[in-house]
């Protein structure tokens, strides 16, 4: 916890001079009232004091939160979440939703250990099921691609 | 009278119905699996509710999260796994007596207590709500202020393990509510030339990315839970119910108005006020030893407070627009959407509407019971649905559902920077709800401050001389300084038998 409370205490003052770095350009009320730049202002210098106060806290104790044991097969699938979310971003517009759900949950179904026939399976299943939901019953437009699927 | 009318047709509209049974199960489910709490079902839900007529909207929400904070209760008792934080404050009572073979009385009274806590609640929020609509009518820019101040501050004093870290939680939330144009002079703050940003960080992305989405991540990257599950017999558990109730009548009706009253204060939850109902039960039994080790008394006094806890988290959410609990920020940012603006003005024109959710929050109450009854009936096959199978759907459902609101793949990426923020700040001991708060509270203390000081041309001395102003401000100053107080007060008298062997748990 101590290192990591560090990092973040890091984190949170450099957004703080961060803050101030952008509202240096910000215009004032009249009569030289503070405008949009207050509340930013005011938020930099609380991040900067209170992200003090976690490093220097941190040489102490806090209480130890839950740290689940994570393999690097399991920080893998992380990344890989992030992946597909990233891919569905970039192909979905192009060939669709429905084949782009389908197979993206199908990816993702079988690196986390799904077996091929259920993956397949309820892959399609559950992109049906959304497609019925929300362009049938809510009538919300999901993307059609080039196939018009 | 009229009103109640008006609110029973627009509830026993067909469709209505409909939407309640169908969220009765979403609610049931989402609550009873590990992991996924209340709070994420509502981020989930919101999509749907979006594109719904408001009444359906709001009585889903108030189903959906009266059945999850039950069905929580339920792996308590089963696996010794809160479905939901806000069961964890009598999981180990829970579990205790099921190991000595009373599942079924555990359960039957998660049940029981779960709808007469739901009840109280709604009974309280009929009557309360309307009454402080009346007083809501003579705030003013100042009186929100100190409002909303207040609600933030709560958030961090109730933030769970280091009130430090619940501070900068709610920093970030409040920064993020900053991006796009500003209210005085509608500049773009921190937009970076992006035109999607000027109109700030899309809230239902945000939501979605930071409860849905981060706890894909974090099931995928702790594996699968494996328990064994204890058997049931769900026929049994009504049995001896009558007597129970009794017996607590006092705890029902003191964690009842407890619970309610913690769900009015602004930022504090169905997991506070159970964790307070438990300390408050424990501290007033005649059976203290017991505690954690198998008191139903526990089980009466926590399971009551949590559920009577979120109709009173409507109360300043629909009256002040002030959220009670993380739910009810994640649902004024759906009512400001919809261009439902909640407020003292809500009950004068449209309180059919608020009628139809009171009612909505008794019927839902009510529906527990056979609902619950089936829920603990099917409760070995819902504990184990797969998760490598629920996860990669539940990703699917928050990228389309952040995708439908405006139709763009830029709320698809906020959705998944906030589900890595989420992730992230859990993982370091970070709550994520002061996030929610900020987000939700933010603008409403800079538009009502920067309101204020314009109007008056910057005389701050109206936030203190105004009568009811000053009292909030009181209160706030109050909150910020307990803390200090308790410390002092300990001092002053450092040898009390029952605080010092309260401490030492």
């Amino acid at each position: 916890m101590k290192k990591n409370d560090c990092i973040a205490g890091c984190l949170f003052i450099a957004l703080g001079l961060f803050i101030f770095t952008q509202t240096f350009t910000y215009p004032s009320l009249e009569k030289g009232h503070p405008g949009p730049d207050l509340f930013p202002n005011l938020l930099a210098i609380l991040f900067i004091g209170f992200g003090l106060t976690l490093i220097l806290k941190a040489r102490k104790l806090f209480p130890k939160t839950e740290i689940l044991s994570s393999t690097p097969k399991r920080i893998s699938n992380a990344f890989f979440v992030i992946g597909i979310v990233a891919a569905y971003v970039i192909i979905v517009n192009r060939v669709g939703f429905l084949i782009t759900s389908a197979i993206l949950l199908f990816i993702l179904m079988k690196k986390l250990g799904v077996t091929l026939f259920k993956s397949a399976i309820t892959s399609i299943l559950i992109t049906l099921f959304i497609n019925l939901l929300f362009s049938k019953i809510l009538r919300v437009p999901l993307p059609y691609g080039i196939l018009g699927w | 009278m009229e009103f109640i009318v008006q609110g029973l047709s627009l509830l026993f509209d067909p469709k209505v119905i409909l939407v309640i049974i169908i969220s009765a199960i979403y609610g049931l489910f989402v609550g009873a699996i590990p992991g996924l709490t209340a709070t994420m079902a509502t981020a989930l839900l919101i999509p749907f509710t979006f594109f719904m007529d408001p009444v359906p909207a709001l009585v889903s929400i108030v189903t959906m999260e009266a059945m999850a904070i039950f069905a929580g209760d339920i792996p308590a008792a089963l696996v010794r796994i809160p479905g939901t934080p806000s069961s964890a404050a009598y999981t180990q009572d829970s579990f205790e007596l099921t190991k000595q073979g009373k599942a079924e009385m555990v359960l039957g009274v998660d049940v029981v207590f779960s709808v007469i806590g739901g009840l109280i609640g709604a009974l309280i929020l009929m009557t309360a709500a309307p009454l402080l609509a009346e007083i809501a009518f003579k705030f003013t820019t100042f009186e929100y202020f100190w409002l909303a101040t207040m609600g933030l501050s709560v958030t961090v004093m109730v933030s769970r393990g280091s009130q430090l870290k619940g501070a900068l939680s709610l920093f970030l939330g409040l920064f993020f509510s900053t991006i796009g144009v500003d209210i005085t002079l509608g500049f773009p703050r921190f937009t970076f030339g992006s035109v999607e940003l000027l109109n700030g960080i899309n809230f239902i992305p945000a939501m979605i990315g930071l409860f849905g989405v981060s706890e894909v991540f974090r099931s995928v990257m702790h594996g699968e839970l494996a328990y064994p599950i204890a058997k049931v017999q769900a026929g049994k558990i009504f049995k001896g119910m009558g007597r129970l109730c009794k017996r607590f009548k006092l705890n029902i009706l003191r964690s009842g108005l407890l619970g309610t009253f913690i769900g009015i204060l602004p930022g504090a939850g169905a997991d506070i006020a159970a964790w307070i109902a438990y300390a408050l039960s424990k501290r007033g039994s005649k059976e203290p030893e017991k505690y954690g080790s198998g008191s139903i008394e526990a089980i009466v006094d926590a399971g009551t407070a949590n559920n009577s806890c979120l109709a009173g988290a409507w109360i300043p959410a629909l009256v002040f627009g002030i959220p009670g609990d993380s739910i009810t920020a994640i649902l004024i940012g759906v009512l400001f959407m919809k261009g439902l603006r909640p407020g003292p003005l809500i009950f004068e024109r449209q309180p059919e509407i608020l009628y139809a959710v009171y009612l909505s929050f008794i019927l839902a109450n009510l529906l527990m019971i056979p609902f619950g009854y089936l829920a603990i009936k099917s409760s070995s096959q819902m504990l184990r649905a797969p998760r490598n199978i629920l996860m990669p759907a539940i990703l699917i459902f928050c990228i389309v559902g952040s995708f439908a609101i405006n139709n763009t793949v830029f709320d698809v990426g906020v959705m998944l920077v906030m589900g890595i923020l989420g992730y992230c700040l859990e993982a370091n001991g970070f709550p994520v709800a002061p996030v929610v708060l900020g987000i939700v509270l933010g603008p409403i203390v800079e538009k009502n401050f920067m309101m204020s000081m314009i109007k008056t041309d910057w005389d701050v001395t109206q936030f203190f001389t105004r009568p009811i102003s000053a009292i909030l401000c009181i209160v706030t100053l109050l909150i910020w300084f307990f803390p200090l107080i308790i410390a002092l007060f300990q001092k002053v008298k450092p040898s009390h038998p029952k605080g010092r062997a309260s401490k030492m748990e």
